[in-house]
């Protein structure tokens, strides 16, 4: 069973620079609400940087990660008032 | 289940029951599950791959999604990928994208539901779709 900790971990991991929060919304260590900011996203869609963060998390979204609600932010749109 | 564009893939979601004249692949069924999810990805310019139905969803995520949509009253074709596994593997090795459920418009994948939900809260998803 994959912890929040775990989970921001590994996010942080693959991609430099990143900031995840990561908390288990059930208790249950199977569904995860995480906020990513990360300057990688800088330029991309939604969904691109959302399967950057997918990816980190392989293979275990969809398995012991059943469920990960995700917001995704580049560090300009969080500094800009 | 009250209109046939609620079936699951293979039968539906296309009006027409014949099914799609695909090339002869060498993993058969798994081909021909990929090429029927996207004839109906290709077919139908807003179609919702989920848990459950719309009028039955089972799952959270999914009953967000369609309740969504169903407030911007926008039509779409909606499957359901439960009754067979292979679906969702396909679904997935198709879109790139792990979970459900799986907004696609005019061919391309918005989003799930954390992707919809903040095009909806941003007046983006209303007008990506009108």
């Amino acid at each position: 069973m994959p912890t929040p900790h775990e989970i921001k971990q590994r996010i942080e991991a693959a991609l430099p620079g990143a900031r995840a929060e990561v908390e288990d919304t059930t208790g249950t260590a199977d569904h995860f609400r995480a906020t990513v900011t990360a300057p990688a996203f800088e330029g991309l869609s939604r969904i691109e940087q959302h399967k950057l963060v997918y990816g980190a998390l392989e293979p275990d979204i969809g398995g012991a990660i059943h469920a990960l609600a995700l917001k995704t932010q580049t560090p300009s749109t969080v500094e800009t008032p | 289940m009250s209109s046939s564009q609620f079936d699951p893939i293979p039968m539906a979601p296309t009006e027409d029951p014949a099914p799609a004249a695909a090339p002869p692949a060498p993993d058969g069924e798994a081909n021909a599950i990929r090429d029927a999810i996207r004839e109906a990805i290709a077919e139908h310019d807003v179609i919702l791959f989920m848990k459950g139905t719309p009028e039955a969803p089972a799952c959270g995520f999914s009953a967000r999604t369609v309740a969504i949509l169903q407030s911007l009253e926008v039509p779409f074709a909606a499957v359901d990928i439960l009754p067979d596994p292979r679906i969702r593997q396909e679904l997935s090795a198709i879109s790139q994208w792990p979970t459900i459920p799986q907004l696609f418009h005019g061919g391309e994948l918005l989003g799930g539901c954390d992707i919809v939900t903040e095009m909806y809260e941003s007046g983006e998803l209303e007008q990506a779709l009108r």
